[in-house]
């Protein structure tokens, strides 16, 4: 029978992990083996290079601090407070500590026998993929853990909540349900051969093979209208002539987040499945945006679909704000932070993208002689990088073409009011403007290419502070709407100055340094220390900007176009870097992490998400997050190498 | 001869326990042993009242520490089936639920094993000690012999110094509630015997910490 004793221990335990994972029997048991003891401030539990012993820790009350020595020096690597699991060394492996554990302050602390918990960790899952992940306290975790951290995240996150909202929109939906059988007919056919087949089978499109199954094109009832009868061409025409191709292939086993994403991206009405992916592999089965949306009645195909078609500004509020249900129901279900991000960065250019047409629309008639210029809408900062899940700060500019001398007053005055427009209609639709002014309504932000080119060779050339600052969200610039080629001719003059110049990206990768990693949660460490968010942590500042701003200096030493995502630099980088490539993957899923808490946090608070409140999040969570810091050192310590910056002045 | 033989109130013979119980106390713990490596058994008992001529044991709580850490592996709660419900102690403690009851002879028993060698703790332990031998009279328990630590008196000790004047003691600041809150502990499961006898073991190791630091190193310093 438990007793009173034991049951004050059961209680505390059972609100952290890994003990949260065990049944109340096991618990009971573990609870009755552990051992309270008492520390005082300053007074070590064990010390660097000890043999392990026979119990790990769990803090109680206090705090603990685990410390390293650095060149003769204790340095906190990581402080322990309530409910944190440490010393676990003593229960994998039995190797001596790797740290000293020191009381911070007088702490009273619970050891739990490792006999007791052997037991458990060969039997129960969720407990040794606790400990494999690295959750526990200095574990100092290995490269790779951070998939497997993820992995324990989806495998916690499906017992927790198991979800009501009625969108059921991907939920347990990870394979694919095409249509089956698939209905097609040969190149060989009649158009009046695949029509009938169509008709029969009550179908809209079909597929076209060829002798060995393999999809050549398709034809919808569209294709029917548009080419054949808009057209007067006969029946007998072949079906060859009128299909559309080639047909966007996937494989089966995609995952349905990425075919959906895929749909989305290239508004694909329709995908087809083949054996291997590629179109040189047999049909096997197709899905069709409609088959999606019948399943689905709030999804963001349909809401991408209609932003297109709105004409109302407040329409396009009202659609912008249902996206962020949408966000919120994609987070909670842990969906991958690629498949969020990129729905959400295609709602956003879609909004611009109607909101350009919008204005055009209103000012093309004042300059006739303006009709057929060229420009192009830039996305900078995080939504250049598409990553941007709230609706925080607008940074973007316009780049348009260099104009004859006489016109170029009209061209500025007309591109301004397009901008001036396009920014309302965004402000209409809950977006902050930026505090910093860096938006294509700032005059000095809607330029000619010729300006632009000479803006980033003065940052390039001139490293000063100043521009550097203009260069890390200047840098991450992405078409969104428009002529690209002006986007690409940027780009193209950016890594010609910087080749020139190579001592930029020196400077450059010394600014992506400004800010140290955090260690842990300190308790009062780690959290700003004054103003209007004491006490809170700034994960944009401390967490997320050193990993994007060291992506980036990397992907531009590599010479990489078009990789904009700090996930994806970093997954490239990877590529590019076999050696390094443990690492970098880390990084971009510790990225990742950061993206999925913020934006987390943003809905929660209906703020931007960027100060956190330690003590808001779970003990997982703070886990989760801590684990996801270790990456940043080390990616600081190859920009410090690599570009040598410690012999590089100040 | 022997007249209470004679008239039957001869006490039954001492069970072995109990016996075992006195040998065991027979050994002395060494004057020099430092005050880290002593073992101590914190007990609590909530009673029906205060009286120990008329009152009665209603429940015993408790756990050891030695070496510093409190074993929950040895926590005990024990709950005896109360002679008179008395609907006072009921109120304050909350004693309605049915409990899994022991004997006395069980109570004593686990407390006498557990106690040798040990020294006892307790909040004015004294009174917890004199009902516990209440309890055990009748079963053969003279005089219970460990070596006894009271919290009240180490915490008091360790402000004012080893002889300091009862008179100017306010004894309400040396409660087992004020204490806690001073050496923040979370009083938690208050008057349960268990609990109490947890939150005893608490204050306990926090004490002895501060005692170490006063110079109260081995079992005599704090004996004395």
């Amino acid at each position: 029978m438990a007793n009173v004793i034991v049951n004050r221990v059961i209680e505390f335990l059972k609100k952290y992990p890994p003990f949260s994972f065990l049944s109340p029997e096991l618990l009971a048991q573990v609870a009755r083996e552990v051992d309270l003891v008492y520390f005082e401030e300053g007074e070590f539990l064990f010390q660097k290079g000890e043999p392990a012993k026979s119990y790990f820790f769990v803090v109680k009350e206090g705090a603990i601090k685990l410390t390293d020595h650095f060149e003769g020096k204790e340095e906190t690597v990581e402080i322990c407070d309530e409910g944190d699991v440490f010393g676990v060394l003593a229960l994998l492996g039995k190797r001596p500590y790797i740290l000293n554990a020191r009381a911070d302050e007088h702490s009273l602390v619970m050891a739990v026998p490792v006999g007791v918990f052997e037991k458990i960790l060969s039997e129960n899952n969720k407990v040794s993929l606790y400990f494999a992940s690295g959750f526990a306290s200095g574990q100092v975790v290995v490269r790779s853990g951070l998939s497997q951290t993820q992995k324990v995240r989806t495998l916690f996150g499906r017992d927790r909540d198991t979800n009501e909202n009625g969108l059921m929109l991907f939920s347990g939906q990870t394979s694919i349900q095409f249509s089956h059988p698939v209905i097609y007919c040969h190149t060989g056919n009649t158009v009046a051969e695949a029509v009938e087949k169509m008709s029969r089978e009550k179908v809209g499109s079909i597929i076209i093979v060829d002798e060995n199954k393999h999809p050549k094109g398709i034809i919808t009832d569209k294709d029917l209208r548009n080419r054949l009868i808009a057209r007067n061409l006969p029946y007998s025409t072949p079906v060859t002539k009128i299909m559309s191709r080639p047909v966007v292939t996937a494989k089966k086993d995609m995952e349905f987040s990425q075919v959906y994403l895929n749909m989305v991206k290239h508004r694909l009405h329709h995908l087809v499945f083949t054996e291997d992916g590629s179109s040189d592999s047999p049909l096997i089965g197709i899905i069709s945006d409609h088959d999606i949306l019948l399943s689905q009645g709030n999804s963001p195909a349909v809401l991408i679909k209609a932003l297109q078609e709105s004409q109302d500004i407040h329409e396009l509020a009202k659609l912008r704000n249902q996206a962020e249900g949408m966000l919120k129901y994609f987070l909670e279900n842990e969906l991958a932070i690629e498949f969020i991000a990129g729905i959400l960065t295609e709602i956003n250019d879609t909004l611009i993208r109607r909101a350009i047409a919008m204005a055009r629309a209103r000012h093309e008639a004042v300059f006739p002689e303006l009709r057929d210029l060229q420009f192009c809408f830039l996305a900078l900062g995080s939504e250049g990088r598409g990553e941007q899940l709230l609706r925080t700060d607008l940074d973007n500019a316009i780049v348009y073409e260099d104009v004859a001398d006489e016109l170029k007053e009209k061209a500025r005055n007309f591109m301004h009011l397009i901008a001036r427009d396009v920014m309302d209609i965004l402000f209409a639709c809950d977006f902050h403007s930026c505090p910093a002014e860096m938006m294509a309504n700032n005059p000095q932000w809607c330029q000619p290419l010729g300006q632009w080119k000479k803006y980033f060779s003065q940052w390039i050339r001139e490293p000063d502070p100043q521009s550097l600052m203009m260069a890390t969200i200047f840098f991450d610039f992405r078409a969104v709407s428009g002529k690209q080629a002006l986007a690409d001719a940027l780009t193209q003059h950016v890594y010609e100055e910087i080749n020139q110049g190579k001592v930029f990206l020196n400077f450059f990768a010394k600014n992506a340094l400004l800010n140290p990693p955090p260690l842990g949660f300190f308790r009062n460490f780690m959290i700003e220390k004054s103003g209007k968010h004491a006490e809170k942590f700034d994960i944009k500042l401390r967490a997320m900007m050193p990993l994007a701003d060291a992506a980036r200096v990397l992907i531009l030493s590599h010479q990489v176009v078009g990789i904009n995502n700090t996930f994806k630099r970093y997954e490239k980088l990877a590529e590019l870097e076999p050696n390094q490539a443990a690492l970098y993957r880390d990084a971009g899923k510790a990225y990742e992490i950061f993206m999925r808490i913020r934006a987390l946090e943003g809905l929660s608070t209906a703020s931007s998400g960027r100060f956190i409140q330690p003590d808001s999040l779970g003990k997982l969570q703070r886990q989760l997050l801590k684990n996801a810091f270790f990456p940043i050192d080390e990616i600081q310590k190859i920009l410090k190498v690599r570009f040598q910056l410690d012999y590089f002045g100040n | 001869m022997d007249w209470k033989k004679l008239f039957g109130f001869a006490p039954l013979p001492k069970p072995e326990f109990i016996k075992v119980y006195e040998n065991a106390m027979e050994r002395k713990i060494a004057g020099g042993k430092p005050v880290s490596e002593l073992e101590f058994l914190v007990i609590d008992t909530e009673t029906t009242g205060l009286d120990i001529k008329r009152d009665h044991v209603l429940s015993y709580g408790a756990v050891q520490v030695s070496h510093n850490r409190i074993r929950i592996a040895s926590a005990r709660e024990f709950y005896l089936r109360p002679k008179k419900r008395n609907r006072e102690a009921i109120k304050v403690h909350g004693l309605v639920r049915e409990r899994p009851y022991v004997s006395r002879e069980q109570l004593i028993r686990s407390f006498l094993d557990d106690a040798q060698h040990k020294i006892l703790v307790g909040h004015h332990l004294g009174f917890d000690l004199a009902m516990m031998e209440r309890v055990g009279r009748s079963i053969g328990l003279r005089k219970i012999k460990n070596p006894v630590l009271d919290t009240f008196n180490l915490a008091l000790r360790l402000d004012m110094g080893k002889f300091y004047d009862p008179q100017a003691v306010v004894s309400t600041d040396y409660s087992l509630d004020k204490l806690c809150e001073r050496y923040a502990i979370s009083p938690d499961d208050r008057h349960t015997a268990a609990g109490d006898a947890l939150l005893a073991a608490q204050l306990l190791v926090k004490l002895l910490k501060a005692a170490e630091k006063k110079g109260i190193k081995t079992f005599a310093d704090l004996m004395g």
